[in-house]
C-alpha cells in the first residue's frame, strides 16, 4: 500500500465533509476514487495529497505516518503531485511552467531540458513547449498540466477530475494517454471522478463515496460488476433494478417469480445487468433458469449497441444487445420475444 | 535553503524573527496568536527602521548663490536636502511675509556656518512650538503672550528688537466712513456699519491678539459681541499675508502690520485707511526656547538681532524698495 | 485673465530656463516622494502578502479596515505624526521634525493603506487555483507566496506606483510636520499652497505645471505596466 487513509473526518466549519473514511491504496494501482458530485471526492484528495490536515483520522504514506515537522513533511508532499480539475498555468511559456516543480528541486539546465521534453512527448505537446500558455485551448491546457505533474515523477499522481467538461473524443484520447503512461512509469495515479465510464477505461482499483462515506471499495470489476447496493448498482450504471419480495431462493417481482442463487426473505431489491438477458425469437432450451416470454416495446441506440426493452407481464427489462445480434433476431416494437438469463447472474440488495 | 539557515541565525534579533515569522505561515495553521506576533514584529521593524534615520549622514551641501524669486525668502541652497546644523526659528507670518528673514537669514547662516530654518505661523501656533521644544528661537509680537510664555518657563527672556505700527486697510471707496478715525472708534464705526466686510485673522496671532485689543478698548465683548456681529466679520485663518490678499479680493477691511502690507502693496488696491493711535503698536520680540537642544547658538541668535549692525540694517530694510521703514530698531528700549 | 496669460508665460519661461529654485524644489519633491514609497513597498507589499495568506479571525474586519483608510485625509496622517516626532511626543528623541525624514515619515504612513490594500486585491486577482498549484507542485508557504506575487506583479506594481502618485500630490502632511521651511522643506506642494495664498501667481502656476506633469507620469506608467501586463 503506497497510501493508507484511516478514518478520516474532514469538516468545513461546523459540517462534516467526510465522516470517517477509510481506504488504502495499493502500490502502482490506477485507483479511481468515484462518487456523486458533492459526496467528498475533492476534500478527500486534498486531504490524500496532504494539502489540507484533517480533522482526525491518520494517513500513512509508503509505510510511514506523515511527518508534522515541516521540513520532513515538505519531503513527504514532494513525492506527489496533484492536478486540479481546471488547471491554472503560470505567466510564461510551455516550457517555463513545466520547469517551474523542477526548478523548485534544484533541477536545471541540461538534466531538466531533457525531462521536459520527454513529459511534453507523453502528453503529445512536442511541438508547444514555447508557446505562452495562456494561447492553450482546454484540452490543450490539461495535457500540458499533465505535462506539469508528470515531469515531477511523482510516487504518486493525484488528479482531480481530470476529463470533465472535456468533448468526448478529447476525453477518450487523454484517458488513453494517462492509461498509457501509467502502465509505462509505475507510478500510483488516484484519480476522481463521477463519471465512472473512466474507471472502466483505465482503472485498476477504486472506491465509491457517497456523503462523506465509502460505500464499497475494491477492484473494480468488484465495483462494477458486483455492486453492493442499490446506490452502487444505479451509480455504476446498472438497470433493471425492481423492488422484490424475497422468499428463499426466489423472488417475487410484480406476477412474475425470479429465481437467484443466494437465500433471502422480505423486502428488498434485485437486478438483472442488461448484458446477461438475452432475446431470442423462439423458446430455447438453455441452462438460464429465468425464461420469460414478452412483448418488445422500444428498440433504442445505445452507442454502439441497442436497448430492447421488453415488458413481460407489466415489468420491463431492458436488455442490450449487439447490432450483430439484433439484425439476427430482427425485432421491432410490438414482437413478441422470449428473454432468458441465468439465475447467478441476478444482484440482490 | 541555505540563505534561510543563515538569515535564521543571523545575529540581528529583528531579522531573525522576522524571517522566522514569514517562513513560519502555512495555509493551514495560521493563527491568531501568531498573526499578532507578526503585527508585532513588523511595528518593531518599523520602529527599528525610524530609528536609523536619525544617524544616517546627510548628503554634503553644495552652496550655490541663486536669485532670489517670489517664493518667499529663500537662501540661495539649491541642493534638494542640505546637511549640517541646524536652527529653528519660528516666526510669525507677518514678519515672513515682510521678506526680512529672507534678507537676514544667508547672514546669519555665513556667520555661523550653520542651516537656518525658518518656520512662519501665527502667534499662537509659534509659541506652541515653543513649548513643545520644536523650534529654538522665536520671534513674535504680542508682549502679554510672549510674557506668559517666559513667566512659565518656556522662554528665556523677552528680547524687544524692532516696533512698527498696524494699519487698518480698506477699499479706497471707504464704504463704512472710517477714514482718519481713530482704531476704536473706526472699530465702532464698522460694527454699527454692518455692512462694510472685515477679515479678521482669527489665528489667535500676534496680529490678532491686537485686533482683539482694539475691540476691548471699543467697548466690545469680542466673544459675545464680534464674532457673532455677521457674515460681515470673516474669519479668515490665514497668514497675514494671504489674509491681505483675502481682503483684497473681497474689497474688505483688514488689520495688517505696516511691513507686510508695504510688501504687498504692489498687487493690493486696498489702502490704508487709519494708520494713527497709540494702540497700534507693534512690537516684535525674540526669545530664545528654554528646551533648546542648541542653547548656544539660539543665544547667538538673539544677540544677532539686537547687535548694531543688524538693527541698523533693521532699520534700512525696505527703504530703497518701498520708499519708507518697515521697521523701527529698539533693542535695548523698553517695548 | 491677461495676468493669468502673462504669469503662465513667466511660468513656462521658469520651467524651460531651469529657474534653480523651481527646479530645487521639484527634486526635492520628487526624492522625497519616492524614498516614502519605496519603504512603504518594502515594508507593505509583505504585509499585503501576509494578510492575504494568512487564516484569522477578524481577517475580513482587518482588509476592510485598510480599504476605508484609502482616503484617510492628509491633515489627520499630520496632526497623528506631528504629535508623535514632536519633542514633547514620544518619537520627539529621534529630533526629525520639520526635516525632510519627518515628511517621508508622514507620506509613508499615508500611504501604507493604499500600498498593502491593493497589493491584496492584486494577489486576490490571481484567481483561487494558482496558490493551490503551486503548493501541490511541491512548493513551501514562501515559495507560493514568492510565486502568487510574481504572479501579481504588475497589479502589486502598480499598487506602488498609485502609492507614489498620493505621496507626491499630498500637501497636508508635508506643511504640518515638514514646516515648509525654504531650502529644506519645501516640497512643490507646500510651494505652491504658500505662493498661492500670497498672490505668487506665476512661481505657483511654474511649480504647479511641474506636479502635474509629474503626476501625469504616474498615470501613464500606472497605462504602460497595466498594458504590458495584458500581453
Amino acid at each position: 500500500m503506497i497510501l493508507q487513509l484511516d478514518s478520516i473526518v474532514k469538516k468545513k466549519g461546523k459540517n462534516s465533509i467526510l465522516h470517517g473514511v477509510s481506504v488504502q491504496i495499493p502500490q502502482s494501482s490506477f485507483f479511481v476514487l468515484m462518487g456523486p458530485t458533492g459526496s467528498g471526492k475533492t476534500t478527500l484528495l486534498r486531504v490524500a495529497g496532504l494539502m489540507d490536515k484533517p480533522d482526525s483520522g491518520s494517513i500513512v504514506f509508503q509505510g510511514k505516518p506523515v511527518p508534522g515537522n515541516r521540513r520532513e513533511l515538505l519531503k513527504t508532499r514532494r513525492k506527489m503531485a496533484i492536478m486540479f480539475q481546471n488547471p491554472v498555468m503560470f505567466r510564461g511559456t510551455v516550457r517555463s511552467n513545466i520547469a517551474w516543480g523542477l526548478g523548485i528541486r534544484g533541477v536545471s539546465g541540461r538534466e531538466a531540458a531533457i525531462r521536459i521534453d520527454k513529459a511534453l512527448e507523453l502528453v503529445g505537446l512536442g511541438d508547444f513547449a514555447e508557446r505562452n500558455a495562456s494561447t492553450l485551448s482546454g484540452g490543450e491546457l490539461r495535457r500540458a498540466a499533465l505535462a506539469r505533474v508528470l515531469v515531477l515523477e511523482p510516487d504518486l499522481l493525484i488528479m482531480d477530475e481530470p476529463t470533465t467538461s472535456l468533448h468526448p473524443s478529447f476525453k477518450t484520447d487523454l484517458l488513453r494517454r494517462i492509461k498509457e503512461i501509467h502502465a509505462e512509469t509505475g507510478s500510483t495515479f488516484l484519480i476522481a471522478t463521477h463519471d465512472f465510464t473512466d474507471a472502466l477505461a483505465a482503472g485498476t482499483e477504486g472506491a465509491v463515496l457517497r456523503n462523506g462515506l465509502i460505500e464499497q471499495t475494491g477492484s473494480l470489476n468488484d465495483i462494477l460488476f458486483s455492486p453492493k447496493n442499490r446506490f452502487m448498482a444505479s451509480f455504476t450504471g446498472m438497470r433493471n433494478i425492481y423492488p422484490v419480495e424475497f422468499s428463499g431462493s426466489e423472488a417475487e417481482l410484480g406476477g412474475l417469480k425470479v429465481k437467484h442463487t443466494g437465500e433471502r426473505t422480505g423486502h428488498g431489491f434485485l437486478a438483472v445487468p442488461p448484458e446477461v438477458i438475452v432475446v431470442s425469437l423462439t423458446e430455447t432450451v438453455t441452462s438460464e433458469r429465468n425464461r420469460f416470454a414478452g412483448r418488445v416495446k422500444a428498440v433504442e441506440r445505445k452507442g454502439t449497441n441497442w436497448d430492447v426493452t421488453v415488458e413481460v407481464s407489466g415489468v420491463e427489462f431492458i436488455a442490450a444487445v449487439t447490432t450483430g445480434a439484433l439484425s439476427e433476431i430482427a425485432v421491432s416494437p410490438g414482437s413478441l420475444v422470449h428473454i432468458s438469463f441465468k439465475a447467478s447472474a441476478v444482484h440482490l440488495f | 535553503m541555505k540563505a534561510k539557515e543563515v538569515v535564521l541565525r543571523s545575529h540581528n534579533g529583528y531579522i531573525a524573527l522576522f524571517a522566522k515569522v514569514i517562513f513560519r505561515f502555512n495555509q493551514n495553521e495560521w493563527s491568531c496568536k501568531v498573526m499578532k506576533k507578526t503585527a508585532a514584529v513588523f511595528f518593531f521593524m518599523l520602529l527599528f527602521v525610524l530609528s536609523g534615520c536619525g544617524e544616517v549622514p546627510p548628503p554634503v551641501q553644495s552652496a550655490e548663490p541663486a536669485e532670489v524669486t517670489e517664493i518667499g525668502p529663500d537662501n540661495g541652497t539649491v541642493d534638494p536636502i542640505p546637511g549640517e546644523q541646524r536652527l529653528r526659528v519660528a516666526t510669525t507670518t507677518s514678519l515672513y511675509d515682510t521678506g526680512l528673514w529672507g534678507y537676514l537669514e544667508p547672514m546669519f547662516e555665513d556667520e555661523y556656518g550653520i542651516e537656518l530654518d525658518v518656520l512662519y505661523a501665527g502667534t499662537g501656533k509659534a509659541l506652541d512650538w515653543g513649548m513643545r521644544g520644536d523650534v529654538d528661537v522665536i520671534t513674535v509680537h504680542s508682549r502679554s503672550q510672549e510674557e506668559q510664555f517666559v513667566a512659565d518657563g518656556y522662554g528665556v527672556e523677552r528680547v524687544p528688537f524692532a516696533y512698527n505700527y498696524f494699519l487698518i486697510v480698506g477699499p479706497a471707496s471707504d464704504p463704512a466712513g472710517i477714514a482718519g478715525m481713530q482704531p476704536e472708534e473706526a472699530f465702532t464705526a464698522l460694527m454699527q456699519n454692518g455692512t462694510a466686510s472685515f477679515v479678521s485673522r482669527g489665528d489667535g496671532s500676534g496680529t490678532h491678539s491686537k485686533e482683539k485689543a482694539i475691540w476691548a478698548a471699543a467697548g466690545f465683548d469680542y466673544e459675545a459681541d464680534v464674532r457673532t456681529a455677521g457674515d460681515w466679520y470673516v474669519e479668515g485663518g490665514s497668514g497675514m499675508g494671504p489674509t491681505l490678499v483675502m481682503a483684497n479680493e473681497m474689497q474688505a477691511y483688514t488689520l495688517s502690520d505696516i511691513g507686510t502690507f508695504l510688501a504687498y502693496q504692489g498687487d493690493l488696491d486696498i489702502v490704508p485707511v487709519v494708520d494713527q493711535g497709540s494702540i497700534l503698536l507693534n512690537v516684535y520680540s525674540v526669545i530664545q526656547v528654554q528646551s533648546s537642544t542648541s542653547p548656544e547658538l539660539a543665544a547667538a541668535m538673539v544677540s544677532f538681532l539686537t547687535r548694531d549692525d543688524v538693527q541698523n540694517l533693521i532699520g534700512s530694510y525696505g527703504v530703497n524698495a518701498y520708499g519708507r521703514q518697515l521697521f523701527t530698531p529698539c533693542a535695548g528700549q523698553d517695548y | 485673465m491677461s495676468y493669468l496669460a502673462e504669469a503662465l508665460s513667466i511660468a513656462m519661461s521658469m520651467i524651460l530656463t531651469g529657474d534653480q529654485v523651481v527646479y530645487s524644489i521639484a527634486f526635492r519633491t520628487l526624492l522625497i516622494a519616492s524614498a516614502s514609497t519605496v519603504a512603504s513597498a518594502l515594508l507593505f507589499v509583505p504585509l499585503g502578502c501576509l494578510l492575504h495568506f494568512g487564516r484569522f479571525r477578524g481577517k475580513q474586519a482587518a482588509v476592510g479596515f485598510i480599504q476605508t483608510m484609502y482616503s484617510v485625509p492628509t491633515v489627520f496622517v499630520g496632526m497623528l505624526v506631528f504629535l508623535f516626532i514632536s519633542r514633547s511626543g514620544p518619537l520627539g528623541g529621534m529630533g526629525i521634525l520639520f526635516t525632510p525624514w519627518a515628511i517621508i515619515l508622514g507620506e509613508i504612513v499615508l500611504i501604507a493603506p493604499i500600498v498593502t490594500g491593493l497589493t491584496i486585491s492584486a494577489l486576490q486577482s490571481t484567481g483561487e487555483g494558482l496558490a493551490d498549484t503551486a503548493f501541490t507542485l511541491g512548493a513551501g508557504p514562501a515559495r507560493v507566496a514568492l510565486k502568487v506575487l510574481s504572479e501579481a506583479k504588475y497589479a502589486v506594481l502598480t499598487s506602488v506606483i498609485m502609492g507614489f502618485g498620493r505621496a507626491i500630490s499630498e500637501v497636508g502632511v508635508a506643511i504640518m510636520v515638514g514646516g515648509n521651511i525654504s531650502g529644506y522643506t519645501r516640497t512643490l506642494t507646500t510651494a505652491i499652497a504658500l505662493g498661492v495664498g500670497r498672490g505668487e501667481t506665476a512661481s505657483s502656476l511654474a511649480l504647479g505645471l511641474i506636479l502635474l506633469f509629474l503626476a501625469m507620469i504616474v498615470s501613464i506608467a500606472v497605462n504602460l505596466i497595466q498594458h504590458g501586463a495584458r500581453r
